[in-house]
């Protein structure tokens, strides 16, 4: 965990202040909706269909168990008692009274957390890997990066009024698990035969409206000019990027209309005149950062201790909770645990304020206090010892938090959808809720795999359907709402846009087409072939022509 | 009435703003005034011989790097805020001051805010010309502060070169 500098802490409690007399001074009527707007969102503040919304931001999706107790002490003080986590690795408090925010927002503070830029036309919230400094597959420890961007882009004086929001995501390991590739920026960090950290560079990744694939503009981007290359990538984008319409006001669209080679050569222009200048990291820079960064003090362990496997060799419930949600660590005797919120019946992502405090409590006995976010909405204790996997498995039960479901079709990413958000098509929740009913049996869970579902109740595609193994898109066709199925997509490094089937379906069907779809899967799958492999091996015709077939019997 | 605010403290606004192409200078009214860039790269000569002040303003889309070899004779420099979430007049003004080594007087002009004015001073702007709507009170206060000292932020701003994390690690106990 980074641990605040006092400079660190004024800058937020800075940040309070002056959200605090411009909250006060629209209440007072000095400050119209319009101008108060633009304001409140650089500070995390919807408002929208039912309720404001607050996000609260979750630098690259890690916190602390004091943290985490605050987060349940705001959802049970000033909401109704939940939290949702979201796709960005933030928090969404759904209920919170205008007032009142400025106090929350300080209420965070006390435990080194705001909600800066968690919206707005700025540089949102900077993502990476959940498994960061615990992952096998580490190539580069992505959080002080994260850490360092997170201080330049807050609040910088060039950046915070952009055409567009603006995503950036950091991955260090060989898995690519933030799908950099959709990202405004994807940063690809790793180690040069010098050992140096260096950057491959994507730019223009993206869902929405325009789906797009991220461009390399660059390879191997020293790790002293991380940050003058991005202000040269930003600063084109400042200058040259639409604002005359919201849905061509992404770096993707500037940079389809320059080309990626177009858009390449201007950064590099630019570039060329901020390379070597003030902004420039040195070695005094990045280990000021990460000298911050608390590590947990691992101890030397052996893997696979007696007690766990005992409980493993003795109860098949527990047997089949480890081979779902735990995953390898890079240090012998610990595991990383997640702990899915996809409990059937309750929105993705959604997190009372007594299983947060019992999170909160878990990480502490056995986690070194840590806890993580994953972008699929799901919280991570990234450090537990492997011969406490057994008690922790029984306290997760208790708080319904150990579904052995993760990473398959019952692990489904959703938006708010048409019961929470006003942009909505369509309600993403029930749908989500009816493939959990039907995909409940955990025996034929485990069979189909791994296996991504995202479902997005808009074209603004919050839910991520274009990348989702399988996706699934709420459209409205005069007043009633279907939904467009696609199969194929994926946010890793394999990256690839999902293709639709065929005409859109009504809400009741969802379920059947999406068993006929697995259905032939396991027709045609070779041994152990993912989903997702199997249809960029025999190609997405088999599958059209299925749910032809289906419609005609 | 707009008010104009220089170097922290609100002061007469002596100087004519045209927002239309000048096409005869000899023209032009007695005293001070703002001319838009293309009067001023095709008329330039014939301004500076003029009596009273040339500032030379920029449209939004227009670019900074029009004015190289351009500032002798200026007396100001304005960028235009056509909105006051148009961030794109920030670029212009870091590059004047970082980069085309403008160090007179550069003043917003349009949607300028008083929450906007943190941005637009650590980006190089020194002048303001508020709208009428906007109270000039709120604005004061707001520079006060800046004008006290360089505040609490990540970033070098355009007056201290000095590279960002520098700065904070200064600060840092």
């Amino acid at each position: 965990m980074y641990q605040y500098a006092a400079f660190d802490q004024q800058v937020v409690e800075d940040r309070v202040a002056q959200f605090r007399d411009q909250t006060a001074r629209h209440l007072a009527g000095e400050l119209d909706a319009e101008a108060f707007k633009h304001l409140r969102l650089r500070n995390g503040l919807y408002l929208q269909r039912l309720a404001p919304m607050l996000r609260v931001a979750i630098p690259y999706g890690t916190l602390s168990a004091r943290q985490l107790r605050l987060l349940a002490h705001v959802a049970r003080h000033y909401d109704k008692g939940y939290g949702h986590f979201s796709t960005r690795q933030n928090l969404q408090f759904n209920w919170p009274r205008l007032e009142e925010v400025p106090d929350i927002l300080a209420e965070l503070a006390t435990v080194q957390m705001h909600a800066i830029q968690t919206s707005g036309n700025c540089i949102r919230n900077v993502t990476a890997d959940q498994f960061s400094g615990a992952a096998r597959d580490e190539r580069v420890d992505a959080r002080p990066w994260c850490e360092l961007l997170r201080q330049w882009s807050t609040a910088h004086p060039e950046f915070d009024w952009l055409p567009r929001k603006f995503k950036i995501a950091v991955n260090g390991a060989e898995e690519d698990r933030v799908a950099a590739r959709f990202h405004d920026i994807g940063l690809d960090a790793r180690r040069d035969a010098s050992g140096e950290v260096v950057f491959d560079v994507f730019v223009g990744g993206g869902l929405g409206r325009t789906p797009q694939i991220g461009s390399r503009v660059r390879a191997g981007l020293p790790w002293t000019d991380l940050i003058t290359y991005l202000t040269a990538i930003l600063r084109v984008y400042n200058r040259y990027g639409r604002r005359d319409n919201k849905y061509k006001a992404r770096i993707k669209i500037l940079l389809r209309a320059l080309g990626a080679e177009g858009f390449a050569r201007r950064v590099e222009d630019e570039w060329a005149q901020l390379a070597g200048g003030p902004e420039t990291l040195s070695r005094e820079d990045v280990d000021r950062i990460a000298e911050r960064f608390l590590l947990p003090a691992f101890e030397a362990l052996e893997d696979d201790p007696a007690p766990l496997r005992a409980a493993l060799a003795e109860d098949p419930a527990f047997a089949r909770w480890h081979r779902n949600a735990v995953r390898p660590h890079r240090m012998p005797g610990y595991a990383s645990v997640v702990l899915p919120l996809k409990y059937t019946g309750v929105a993705p992502g959604d997190c009372t304020d007594e299983q947060m405090d019992a999170v909160a409590d878990w990480a502490e006995r056995w986690g070194h206090g840590e806890i993580r976010v994953a972008h699929e909405q799901n919280l991570i204790l990234p450090h537990v010892r492997q011969d406490a996997l057994p008690a922790l498995w029984r306290a997760a039960r208790e708080e319904r938090l150990a579904e052995p479901t993760v990473g398959t079709v019952a692990d489904l990413i959703c938006c708010p959808g048409g019961d929470f958000c006003s942009l909505a098509n369509a309600k993403s929740i029930p749908v989500a809720e009816a493939i959990q009913r039907r995909f409940a049996d955990l025996d034929r869970l485990e069979d189909l795999g791994e296996l991504h579902l995202n479902i997005s109740g808009c074209m603004n595609a919050c839910g991520h359907h274009h990348v989702g193994h399988v996706g699934i898109l709420g459209v409205d066709k005069k007043g009633e709402e279907f939904y467009q199925i696609s199969i194929g997509g994926d946010a890793t490094a394999d990256a690839a846009l999902g293709t639709i089937l065929g005409p859109s379906v009504a809400r009741a069907e969802v379920p059947d087409v999406l068993e006929d779809l697995l259905e032939l899967y396991r027709a045609r799958r070779a041994p152990g072939e993912r989903f997702i492999d199997c249809v960029r091996r025999i190609g997405v015709e088999p599958f059209r022509e299925h749910l032809h077939g289906r419609t005609d019997r | 009435m707009a008010a104009l605010i220089v170097d922290g403290r609100r002061v007469p606004d002596g100087w004519t703003w045209l927002r239309e192409p000048v096409e005869d200078p000899t023209a032009l009214p007695a005293g001070d005034r703002i001319v838009p860039l293309a009067s001023w790269l095709a008329h330039g000569e014939r301004l500076r011989a003029l009596r009273g002040r040339t500032g030379v303003w920029l449209a939004v889309d227009e670019e900074p790097e029009a004015l190289a070899g351009a500032l002798g004779g200026l007396a100001l420099v304005a960028l235009h805020f056509p909105a006051a979430a148009d961030g794109r007049p920030l670029s212009s003004a870091v590059l004047l001051r970082t980069r085309l080594g403008w160090t007179g007087e550069l003043r917003a002009l349009g949607d300028v805010r008083r929450d906007q004015l943190v941005y637009l001073h650590r980006c190089g702007f020194d002048s303001y010309l508020l709208p009428p709507d906007e109270d000039p009170r709120g604005a004061l206060d707001t520079l006060s502060v800046l004008h006290a000292g360089p505040g609490r932020h990540y970033q070098p701003d355009v007056r201290s070169r000095e590279a960002a994390l520098a700065t904070r690690s200064r600060q840092a106990v």
